[in-house]
């Protein structure tokens, strides 16, 4: 616990969560926050609850699809998946990120360098 | 954009599918599924659940979090403040009903004043395209026209040499007052029936562009005689007289004695130029009556402006015209010009200021009904205070604690407005009645959508302005600490503000109401002229069918004076072509002899009477004598004139030097007959109470015939039984005349005052109640600073001040407020009433007797209103005031 972590954006957490579900195919809540955990190292500050706000809104903007179903150990869990629209967003965001990143990467290393 | 969408679309469902929602389900599941991994790793399962819990992140957060974003929040908290307002409001029912009935009044008065303006300023004419309709009038400086009717051949020229209308329509307008409509008597169905029917140009309904609701309309070749009669029914003599009959057009009815076939039936909503008129015909002029008829003037002419021609292309090019006429007939036309007007402002310009009037009125006691709500809030914001305080320490913040405020007054105002507006239901219909004549002939007031609407608006409006400032200053406070002096002296401060904004607008209404209530009261005073008691009116029209020439209608109309002259109880008995009080029919030039041959009079207003009019109407007869039974149709012309005749044709004569004076009916080179005054009559007022009379001639109808006449009947038999009388007397002479306007003649001097009656009503009951809610609201002020300030008094007291001067310092301390208020609520009053000058009679504006009544009445409520206070003041016990806290 003495590791810097950082919070995490909230467009940044509904990026990941479809980066997740198009990387993984349907997976129940606790499966996509453990994915993601994993992924980050546990760099990330997350509390696991709030990947639920990101699915409710992903899903209202029916990004990704949600069905009842059984999990490994046989429990009832809502599994999510993500849509073809879903899919066309994630490319958009991508790029984005990808261009924002690169911007801001070099804003920072111009500050540094100076 | 389609995503956006969605999301609403998912939020809006959410409103309605809150408890179908599984996500507790989904959570437990997410949970377990932490706990089983921590159990895994070999922890505890007290520890394992815990980790869990703080790994997720607080359950009840992460629903919280969910619901903010699942649903709309602006929509789930104001339902929440919603029950809490009503929650709140059934806690306080003291203020709850004050607040909702002073709403309730103040959107009900705004409502009732709305659905008289909505009705005669704003509904639509129920006509095509109505705003491109214009009325012309001709002017005439020598003759002081401003809105004359016009002579049908200068109409006829109009009509041909326009390059602006699409075309123009005239109506006959033989009467200064009302719709100028004239009389028709249906018979064969029943009791002969006095009609109300127009004269049109064929074109009329063409221009207006009026469909009927069956049949057709007119033709322009029907405006002329030869052409079949034809007649066209409103929709509600189409149901009074013929039963609503589907199969009417085309049927033949008898109308004066002549045979009409009945061509078409208007639609309900149709009405042209006033509700009352029942029935259109065609002029039925001979052809050439119209291009010859260049002296005397009968139309009311309509036209429609061309696409694309503006109001003031059409007055320019109407202003060449009569130029072009004035050129070419200045026998004539001399100096006669032309009048437009916007055909929807032409009819409401007489009411028009007065609904202005009364509409700022109105919007004035709005606003001190929301000061008072403001006030009464304010007051309860302090002692809220403690509320609202916890509220913001539990972490309401000051946006959602204003919005709490705000959706209470809200709550406040729709209640308030749902009442208000049963009130002005109910207010209208009884106001209607009560005046009926007060609302233009062409006006139907109702209850319509666009009123509920405005009620609404009023309703959505009054807690922005009532409800802002105690919203504002109530979440200011940030501690419960702030509950001290400083904050409830900053809203003694603001309450009385509030106060002096009420006293100030009561002022302004109760001057106005005052000067109303002044001008009725001189109005009443006014002489009509005449002798108002126990008299009875009634209008005979003769047909030409069955009295076709001048001798037959005289020897009906004396035949039926004589027989009523007869009947028991009958004191006496005249008859008039005009009626006092309801204006004039004909005018014309006149000569004085003896002066220039240039010089000469150009607005004499004739009347024929029967020789007893004058003893039947009381009109004091000032020199010389009335007419008499040898005033015949082969005798020497004679004349009796009235006072304003005699001042203005005989400037410097005695009026006794006046008789035997002689004038002609035209124009020095008409060579008309000499006419000799044998007397001079007091002035029976003809256009009103507040107007003048205008010098009038009055012939005898032995030797200038009219028709119709209108009898006066003196009897001290009551009015009904004298009518009664007067119908089987009339009946017996010939059973299908019918008589019409009937009424008293304390009806018709009442009824010209309807009017001011009406706007004088309003405005005080405005005034009236403007100042009650002034009056609670310096009582309401005065009586909570006392009640907080029990301890000051008691030591005061106890150090020796005695309770009269106690009792004079709280007076004092509630007046401040209240004369401030009225300082400047009478410097509003200065500068706002000269805008109601014109509808005052007799007095000024700026009248001190008004304003001196008004301060008075408004010192005594407010004296009242504080005595209770400190009266309550002064019983403070010293003791109990020490010993509280």
């Amino acid at each position: 616990m003495t590791e810097p972590k950082s919070d995490v954006l909230q467009g940044t957490l509904d990026l990941m969560v479809l980066q997740t579900l198009a990387a993984m195919g349907p997976l129940h809540g606790y499966g996509i926050a453990r994915r993601i955990e994993q992924i980050s190292e546990d760099a990330l500050q997350l509390n696991q609850g709030t990947i639920y706000a990101s699915l409710l809104r992903l899903q209202q903007r029916r990004w990704i699809a949600a069905n009842w179903g059984v999990s490994d150990n046989n429990r009832k869990a809502k599994f999510y998946s993500i849509t073809r629209a879903g899919r066309k967003q994630l490319a958009a965001q991508t790029d984005n990120w990808e261009r924002i990143a690169a911007v801001i990467g070099r804003l920072l290393r111009l500050s540094e360098g100076r | 954009m389609r995503a956006g969408w969605a999301v609403l679309w998912s939020k809006c469902a959410a409103l309605f599918h809150r408890r179908t929602d599984d996500f507790d389900d989904e959570l437990r599941t997410h949970l377990a599924m932490l706990v089983e991994e921590n159990l895994r790793r070999g922890m505890t399962p007290e520890a394992a659940r815990r980790a869990a819990m703080v790994r997720f992140g607080g359950p009840m957060q992460i629903k919280e979090q969910r619901r903010d974003e699942r649903g709309v929040p602006i929509v789930d908290t104001t339902l929440q403040d919603l029950r809490f307002a009503l929650r709140s409001l059934r806690r306080h029912p003291a203020f709850a009903t004050v607040a909702i009935a002073t709403l309730a009044i103040g959107i009900g008065a705004g409502t009732v004043v709305f659905t008289f303006v909505g009705a005669v300023l704003l509904r639509p004419l129920p006509y095509r395209d109505p705003a491109r309709l214009v009325r012309i009038f001709e002017t005439n400086p020598l003759k002081n026209w401003t809105r004359n009717v016009a002579a049908p051949a200068n109409y006829a020229d109009w009509r041909t040499r326009t390059a602006v209308f699409t075309d123009i329509a005239a109506y006959e307008q033989f009467n200064s007052t009302g719709s100028g409509a004239s009389e028709m008597f249906l018979t064969g169905f029943g009791e002969p029936q006095g009609l109300k029917a127009l004269g049109v140009s064929g074109n009329l309904f063409t221009v207006l562009g009026a469909a009927p609701l069956m049949g057709r309309v007119f033709t322009d070749d029907e405006t002329f005689e030869g052409a079949s009669r034809v007649a066209i029914l409103s929709y509600s003599l189409w149901q009074s007289a013929f039963g609503g009959d589907p199969a009417i057009v085309g049927k033949p009815v008898t109308l004066s004695g002549r045979r009409y076939d009945v061509v078409g039936v208007m639609p309900r909503t149709f009405f042209f130029p006033g509700r009352d008129v029942q029935l259109w015909t065609p002029f039925g002029y001979a052809r050439d009556l119209i291009p010859r008829s260049r002296r005397p003037h009968w139309l009311g002419v309509v036209a429609r402006l061309k696409p694309g021609v503006s109001f003031e292309q059409a007055r320019q090019d109407m202003n060449r015209i009569a130029g072009e006429l004035e050129r070419q007939y200045p026998d004539t036309n001399t100096q006669m010009g032309v009048r437009l007007e916007a055909l929807h402002e032409s009819f409401a310009s007489e009411p028009r200021t007065a609904l202005l009037v009364l509409s700022a009125a109105v919007g004035l006691l709005f606003l001190i009904v929301c000061a008072n709500i403001a006030n009464l809030q304010l007051g309860r914001a302090v002692s809220r205070a403690r509320e609202l305080t916890v509220r913001r320490a539990l972490g309401a913040g000051r946006g959602r604690l204003i919005r709490q405020l705000f959706t209470e007054s809200l709550v406040l105002s729709v209640l308030g407005g749902a009442i208000g507006f049963a009130l002005a239901v109910v207010g209208q219909s009884a106001l209607t009645r009560f005046a009926a004549s007060a609302v233009p002939l062409f006006a139907v007031v109702h209850i319509d959508r666009g009123v509920m609407l405005f009620a609404l608006a009023l309703s959505l409006v009054a807690p922005v302005v009532f409800g802002v400032l105690p919203a504002l200053t109530s979440a200011r406070r940030e501690h419960v600490t702030d509950r001290t002096e400083s904050s409830t002296r900053e809203t003694r401060g603001l309450r009385n503000l509030l106060v002096a904004c009420e006293v100030a607008l009561s002022i302004v209404l109760v001057v106005g109401a005052v000067l109303l209530l002044r001008s009725l009261e001189r109005l009443r005073d006014v002489d009509p002229g005449f002798n108002q008691h126990r008299a009875v009116a009634f209008t005979m029209t003769l047909p030409s069918a069955r009295y076709p020439d001048a001798a037959a209608r005289f020897n009906a109309f004396a035949e039926i004076e004589r027989r009523l002259r007869e009947q028991p109880g009958v004191d006496a008995i005249g008859a008039t072509s005009t009626l006092a009080l309801r204006g004039f029919t004909w005018t014309g030039d006149s000569t004085i002899e003896g002066r220039a041959a240039t010089d000469y009079e150009r607005e004499l207003r004739h009347m024929s009477t029967t020789a007893d009019y004058f003893s039947a109407m009381g009109i004091r007869l000032l020199a010389g004598r009335t007419f008499a039974a040898t005033d015949t149709r082969d005798k020497p012309q004679v004349t009796v004139v009235n006072q304003a005749l005699a001042r203005k044709y005989f400037p410097g004569t005695a009026t006794e030097a006046v008789v035997g004076k002689r004038i002609t009916f035209g124009r020095p080179q008409d060579n008309a007959p000499w006419v000799t005054i044998v007397g001079v009559i007091a002035d029976e007022k003809q256009d009103g109470l507040d107007k003048p009379a205008e010098p009038t001639s009055y012939a005898t109808i032995a030797q200038r015939l009219q028709n119709p006449l209108t009898f006066v009947v003196r009897s001290a038999a009551p009015a009904d039984a004298v009518v009664a009388m007067a119908r089987r007397t009339v009946f017996a002479v010939d059973k299908d005349l019918a008589l019409t306007n009937v009424t008293t003649l304390e009806d018709v001097v009442d009824g010209s005052m309807e009017g001011h009656r009406f706007r004088t009503a309003l405005l005080s009951a405005f005034a009236i109640i403007a100042l009650s809610l002034a009056a609670l609201g310096i009582y309401g002020v005065l009586a909570y600073s006392v009640s907080q300030r029990g301890r000051e008094l008691g030591i005061r007291l106890a150090l020796g001040a005695r309770r009269p001067e106690l009792f004079r310092m709280v007076i004092g301390q509630g007046l401040r407020p209240v004369a401030a208020g009225a300082a400047v609520g009478l410097a509003g009053a200065v500068a706002l009433t000269s805008l109601i000058r014109v509808l005052l009679f007799g007095i000024e504006p700026i009248d001190p007797p008004t304003y001196a009544v008004a301060i008075t009445l408004l010192g005594v409520i407010a004296i009242a209103a504080c005595a209770l206070p400190a009266l309550r003041a002064t019983r403070v016990d010293p003791v109990v005031a020490l010993r509280d806290e």
